[in-house]
Parts: C-alpha cells; structure tokens; sequence
C-alpha cells in the first residue's frame, strides 16, 4: 500500500466517522426530547403526591404508585430529596412499604453488582430506605472498595440506629482520609450512645495506630464521659495523640483538664503548644494567666498568635496582660500583643471560629 | 534535493500519524472517564454534603489587575458561592485603573493590620483590608509583581488548608466548589484538582451569574468555545488516565496549601504560572514518592470572557505558547526521565514534542510541501489529500468534544446553539487553526525574559457580553 492509498483509506475512514459524529449528535438530542418529554410528567406527578402524603392528605399508596412509574434512579433520587423534608415517623412508614415493591427489591438485590454504579444506587437508597432486615447488606456496602459506595452507605447512620452499622463505621473511620472520616464522623455522632461506648474501649488501647483519629473524633464529639478517657493520653508519646487531646480539653471544664492542659502548653511540639494555649483561652481559668502571659514569647508565631488570642478571652485580665506585654522588653511578644489589640471584634471572632 | 524534501515529507508524515494516535489514545480514554464523572457528578447528594463537617474550609484567591469593569461582579459571584466554610482573598496587583477604588465602594472595605507571616516573598503589600459588608472578604492591596506574585500575596494571607485561584474575570457557577471538592471527599490523595472554565461571551449573565449557556454568534468566540470544550472534556480528561494532567487551569484550580507552600508557591518570573506550577508539583512529589493525584473533573464550571479581537487572542497565544516553551525547557530533566513515572514518561515528552513543537513542525510541513510542489517532488494531489486528511481529523476531534458535551453536560439546550457548535467546529480548521499556529510560532522567534506579565486584555464586562 502507497502513502497515498493509505491517506485515502484514512480520509474515507474520516468522513464516515465525521457523518457518525453528526448522525449521534442528532440521535442524542433526540432521544434526550423523547426521555424529557416520558419523564417530567412523572417527575411531576410524583412531587405532587409526595407533598400531598407529607401534608397528611394522601396515603403512601399512591407514592408508591407514582414512583414506581418512574426509572429506578429517578426513583431514588426523588427519595433522597424528599426524605430531608418528612417527619421521621411518617418517612419510616414508607421506607416500611418499600420493602414490598418490586423495583425497591431490584435496587436491593444490587448490593452484590459487579457495577459500581449500581452499588451505588442501593447505597443512596438504603442511606433513607434501610429497614433493620438491610444491616447485612449496608454492612456489605460500608466495606465497598469504592469510595462514592461506603460513603453512601454510611448516611444511613442518620437514620438508623445501630450498634453492628456503627461499630463498621468506627472501625473503618482512622483509615479514612481526613475528609472522609470527618464525613462519617459526622454521621457517627447520631448514634452517640454507642459510640461512646466503643470509644472509651479503642481510647483505652495506647498502641492503637489510629489512636490521633479516635482522639481528633472523640474531640468532636465533646461528649463529657469521654473526658477522663482523653486526659489520660495527655502524655502519649505521639505528637497528632497530644494534639488532639489539647484540641479536645478546652469543651471540658475540669481541673484535670486544666493540669493536663498547663503539662501540654510547655510540650516540645509547637501545634501542641498552640492547642493547648487555645484550649486554655477556652477554659478562661485565671490560674493560667501567668503561663500564657510566658507562652507570649514562644518561640513559635502560632503559638503566640493563639496565646495572645487566648488572652482576649480573660477579660480584662487578660487584655491587661497584653498591654503589660506591648510595652514588654521581649519584642516578639510586644509584636504579637500589638497586633492582637488591634483586631476587630468581628476578625477576633473569626479567629476564635 | 529531492531525496532531503521526500524524507522530511516522510518524517512529517510520520509525526502526524503519531501525534494523532495519541490524540486518538486520549479520545478513547476520555469516554470511561467522563461516564464515571458524570455517573458521580448525578449521585453527589449536595444537601447532605453541605450540611456536613467534612467540607474542607477553603480560601480562594483572586488576583486582580485593571479589572475595574469586572471585578464587583467576579467577587460578588464568588461571595455567592454554595460553600459552608470558604473565605475570598482579593489580591490588588497594583492596578493603574480604579479597580481597588470598585472594590471599597463595593463591599466597603475598612484597613486592618496583617496578622500572618510572609511564608512566599512578595512585593511589598500597601495595606490589607477587610469588608463591613461580607465579612468572608478580604483585600490586598500591594505593589505591582504580577500575577504569580499576586497569588503568593494571596496564599500567604490564606488561612485554610486548599487554595483555589480564580481569575477576577472569572464566574464561578455556585455549586462549582462543592463539586471541586469531590474528590478530597472520596478520599483520594489529591494534590490539585481543576475543572472546566468555559466561554461567557454571548451567555446572558446577571448578577455575577450565568443565567442562560449560549454559544457566541461571532465566529472568533464561537470557535474558542469549541477550543475549549476540545482541551477540556477530553484532552485533560483523557490525561486523568493517563496520570499527568500537566495543566490544572490558572483560572480555576483547587491545591493543597501545603505542597504549593513546599515548592515555593507560584514562580514570579514565570509566563504562564499555572503551567509551571503543576509540573513544578508533579517534579516535588515524585521525586519524593508522595502518593498523590492531579486530577481533572469536568462538571464544576467556571465561566470566562475570551479575546473577541485577533489582536489580543494572538498576544494570548503567543504568552501561552511562550510560557510552555520556558517550562519544557526549564524542566527538560523530567523527559523521559523514569524516576518521574508516567509524567517523565509521556506527559512531558507530549507537552515537549506533541504540543510544543506542534507548531514549528507544522509550518515547515507547510513549507517543504510548497518546495516539493515547485520542485515537482510531490504530487499536488497527494499534497492535497495529506491536508485534506489533516484539517478531517482537526475536525473530527473538535466533533467530539461536542458528542462528549452532549451525551453529559448539555450545557448548550437550544438547537441554534447546538448547529452552531458544529459549525465552528468544522470551520475551526478553515484559517483560525492556522493563524493559531502563526501566533505561536512567533513565540519561538519573541526574545524571553519578561516579567511579571499580566497578559492584558480588552474586556467588555459580563453583564454587557450579551449586548
């Protein structure tokens, strides 16, 4: 074959995938008419009914009716969406009446697809569909390889309590990127009670690697009886444990609190340091007004920043304790108190967010 | 004479069946791709994220130079943005228009102290300002570096652990950083992430938004909407797979403060910083054997005015083009250098000899044919075919990044729009592509070391785009 064979070869080739192209694009938009002009009405139809079933003057019949009129993902979209705006009972009712329909047992039975995305179908619908006869199942997607999946499947949390969901989810949750595990922390904090539990069990194990997550979520929580569990790892050998750990003290008014803080705010890590001076603005503890008055000439910006910050919070104690140190001899702290007297009100408690 | 003009005429040929199979390779990677994106783009379940604490606090950083007609409208548009924890730095690069002025009368701005460190040198800042208006605002204003200087400005000022840099001339749609944040929220080791920016000329917008997605009815813009949806929807995400997205957009990016803090941030001396920065990164965290990914994601949009005049848009060109030629050549240790995996391997030598050279080997393919043809060498039956079948494939990518526009985004819903999409897609190859190559070209021959360059550019405004 010649070059100019093969170029004529490849400009038919061309033009017949240029007529392809064009032929798809009108197919496409053709197509895309017909689905509008099938599915709006029934789209339609069925945020009529819901209204009407969340206002009491429809019964879950005719929801049911309607949504099965629509393709499954429209279907479950419309559940999703409308499952944040119906009391918790009513919505229980229908998720109950589910169970029976034939395209809910279709979604169901997807758990197991090779198909992520059909994973993640099941994962959105039982995150508001779930009955307890779904923990194995939702115990199936909270361990899904893919992301989109497990992080579907953990909202179900929102609404279902359980101990076997949870215990999944807390296990899963140090191994989570920083997002994500914030994301299923979010979730966990519904089911409080439990988590407690679990919590005050995997705090106690000082070898556990995800020791700094627990912490960072036990923090979140700011649950009281977890307190005595977080002073404890005051002294842990791990920076990101100690770091939390400061993080988490200044929700906790206790004298514990206060020692193990005053230990921290002298650590040799500077986010510790930094912690614990904003932990210790939180507790607002007059005893501690000479430390942080010491803490200003940290060596570190942040720690000066977030002591300076923290004094502000004294009162005037601790807005005489800037004052004191603006006229100071050491320079970096008559730096740092200057320019913490001179935020607004409004940049001070953006600092403080 | 006759054997050199048959053997570069060879040589051409060889390089256009090369450059276009992978452009092929890119086509077909960009099909499972968007399929995944878009799947993922349908199921994100936006009321539930924004309520969440997972959402990672952002700053977004906005340089401004001579944007006095745009800029109330850019910030407002961002100050509006669907996001639970973001706050905007404003950088004032020393504008010699009122732009600074557009900006206290605004958002009323007031003078505060500066409360962070210069981690990036910078020119010097004049004042630092917050807004009694929108108490997510902030403002820069410094003396004149440039661009680059102007973000490191911003990334400083920063407080939150991702930057996103936005063009002033830029709209960003209101749930387009929720979406940015997609993949940080599916756990990935993300370094930076870019979505789409498209063309706003022609589009109706009112009050710093979009209201209504049309394509410009004047054949400059028209064709850079189908440029644009090319170098997006499949050059970059057909890179996604290929894992060396060299190129995360200087309009609309999302980045770890801490790797770009870890580089430098951005290069002030450099022509085209997005460029650098991202080849820049790749360098740091392969040399380092960080895991980590520079992904595209097509759905998040931002919306941009393009040069509606060829004297700006070949000054546009050139600046681009001048910038990939620094950058290839200052980081020519990465070509074909295995230590930096996939990016030494292909992107670079992609972006060195597919993109950067493209233009060069272009122009003297045009030029050897011309001899060949006065020489008689080559028949002009077959010089005809050779471009006949060049310009069919420039059109048949184009094509496809408006079927890959279609089956997802459907931005463009009125047929007029759609017919003439097509149209500027066919026409795209009928001269623009080859003043296109022209510009560039000049780019090789344009002496080097400017600075702080800003690209200027003759702007409209956003809400007057329309009329």
């Amino acid at each position: 074959m010649t070059a100019r064979h093969f170029l004529a070869v490849v400009a038919v080739v061309q033009g017949v995938l240029l007529a392809a192209l064009l032929i798809l694009i009108v197919l496409n938009r053709w197509f895309r008419l017909r689905r509008r002009a099938r599915n709006n009405p029934r789209q339609l139809a069925v945020e009529g009914v819901m209204q009407r079933w969340a206002l009491g003057q429809a019964d879950e019949r005719g929801v049911l009716a309607q949504l099965a009129r629509l393709p499954v993902s429209l279907a479950v979209d419309a559940l999703v969406t409308w499952s944040s705006r119906v009391p918790g009972d009513r919505w229980r009712r229908l998720a109950g009446a589910l169970e029976h329909e034939w395209w809910a047992r279709l979604v169901r039975s997807n758990t197991n697809s090779g198909r992520w995305w059909k994973r993640l179908e099941t994962a959105r619908f039982l995150s508001v569909a779930a009955m307890p006869a779904d923990t194995a199942r939702l115990l199936k997607l909270l361990r899904d390889p893919h992301p989109a999946v497990h992080i579907a499947a953990v909202a179900t949390l929102e609404r279902v309590e359980s101990a076997a969901l949870a215990t999944a989810a807390l296990d899963r949750l140090p191994q989570l990127a920083p997002t994500v595990s914030a994301y299923y922390a979010g979730m966990l904090r519904r089911s409080r009670a439990t988590v407690v539990q679990l919590l005050l069990t995997r705090l106690s194990r000082t070898d556990d690697p995800a020791l700094a997550r627990l912490a960072e979520f036990a923090a979140r929580l700011q649950e009281p009886a977890l307190r005595e569990a977080l002073t404890a790892l005051a002294g842990h050998p791990d920076a990101e444990v100690r770091t939390q750990v400061a993080r988490a003290l200044g929700a906790f008014p206790h004298a514990e609190s206060l020692t193990a803080l005053t230990r921290l705010a002298g650590d040799a890590q500077w986010p510790v340091r930094a912690q614990a001076a904003r932990s210790l603005g939180m507790l607002a503890d007059p005893a501690t007004l000479p430390l942080l008055h010491t803490a200003l000439r940290d060596p570190d910006w942040w720690v000066r920043m977030r002591t300076g910050l923290a004094l502000t919070r004294f009162g005037s104690a601790g807005r005489n304790a800037l004052l004191a140190a603006e006229v100071g001899a050491d320079p970096s702290a008559r730096d740092m108190a200057r320019l913490v007297l001179g935020l607004s009100p409004q940049a001070l408690a953006e600092f403080a967010a | 004479m006759s054997e050199l003009i048959r053997d570069a005429n060879f040589a051409i040929l060889v390089y256009f069946l090369a450059l276009n199979s992978f452009y092929a390779l890119l086509l077909v990677l960009s099909i499972p791709e968007i399929w995944e994106q878009t799947r993922l783009a349908e199921d994100d379940d936006f009321q539930r994220l924004m309520q969440s604490d997972a959402l990672p606090p952002i700053t977004i950083l906005v340089p401004a130079y001579n944007e006095q007609k745009t800029i109330e409208a850019s910030v407002t548009a961002i100050l509006a943005l669907h996001y639970r924890n973001y706050e905007v730095v404003v950088v004032n690069d020393g504008s010699k228009d009122g732009t600074l002025e557009a900006l206290r009368h605004a958002f009323d701005l007031y003078e505060v102290p500066r409360t962070y460190p210069e981690t990036i040198p910078t020119k010097p800042l004049r004042a630092l300002y917050r807004s009694r208006a929108r108490t997510k605002l902030v403002v820069i204003d410094k003396e004149n570096g440039g661009k680059a200087d102007s973000l490191n400005a911003a990334i400083n000022a920063s407080r939150f652990p991702l930057v996103i840099a936005v063009d002033a001339d830029t709209l960003i749609e209101p749930d387009a950083l929720l979406r940015l944040t997609r993949p940080f929220l599916l756990g990935r080791r993300i370094a930076a992430v870019g979505g789409t920016v498209r063309v706003a000329n022609g589009c109706v917008v009112k009050h710093g938004q979009v209201m209504d997605a049309r394509v410009p009815r004047r054949l400059l813009a028209g064709v850079q909407v189908v440029e644009y949806l090319r170098a997006f929807l499949f050059g970059r995400l057909g890179w996604n797979r290929l894992g060396g997205n060299l190129i995360i957009s200087g309009a609309f990016g999302l980045f770890r403060k801490d790797h770009l803090l870890a580089v430098g941030g951005y290069d002030a001396t450099s022509i085209v910083e997005d460029l650098d920065l991202v080849v820049r990164l790749h360098r740091y965290l392969r040399s380092r054997k960080v895991r980590y990914e520079i992904p595209f994601i097509p759905d998040p949009v931002a919306w941009t005015e393009v040069p509606e005049s060829l004297r700006v848009l070949a000054r546009q060109r050139g600046r681009w083009q001048r910038g990939l030629v620094a950058a290839m050549w200052q980081y020519r240790g990465m070509l074909f250098n295995p230590r930096y995996g996939r990016v030494g391997m292909i992107a670079v030598p992609f972006y060195t000899f597919g993109e950067m050279l493209a233009p060069l080997i272009e122009v003297f393919g045009y030029g050897v044919t011309l001899v060949g043809l006065a020489l008689g060498v080559v028949n002009v039956s077959f010089a005809l075919l050779f471009i006949l079948v060049a310009w069919g494939y420039g059109m048949l990518l184009s094509l496809w990044a408006v079927v890959l526009e279609e089956v997802s985004f459907h931005r463009y819903r009125r047929l007029g729009d759609l017919v003439r999409l097509v149209l500027f897609a066919t026409l795209e190859n009928f001269g623009y592509h080859q003043c296109a190559v022209w510009w560039r070209l000049g780019a090789f021959f344009t002496p080097r070391g400017r600075k702080h360059v800003w690209g200027e550019m003759t702007r409209r405004g956003f809400e007057t785009a329309t009329k």
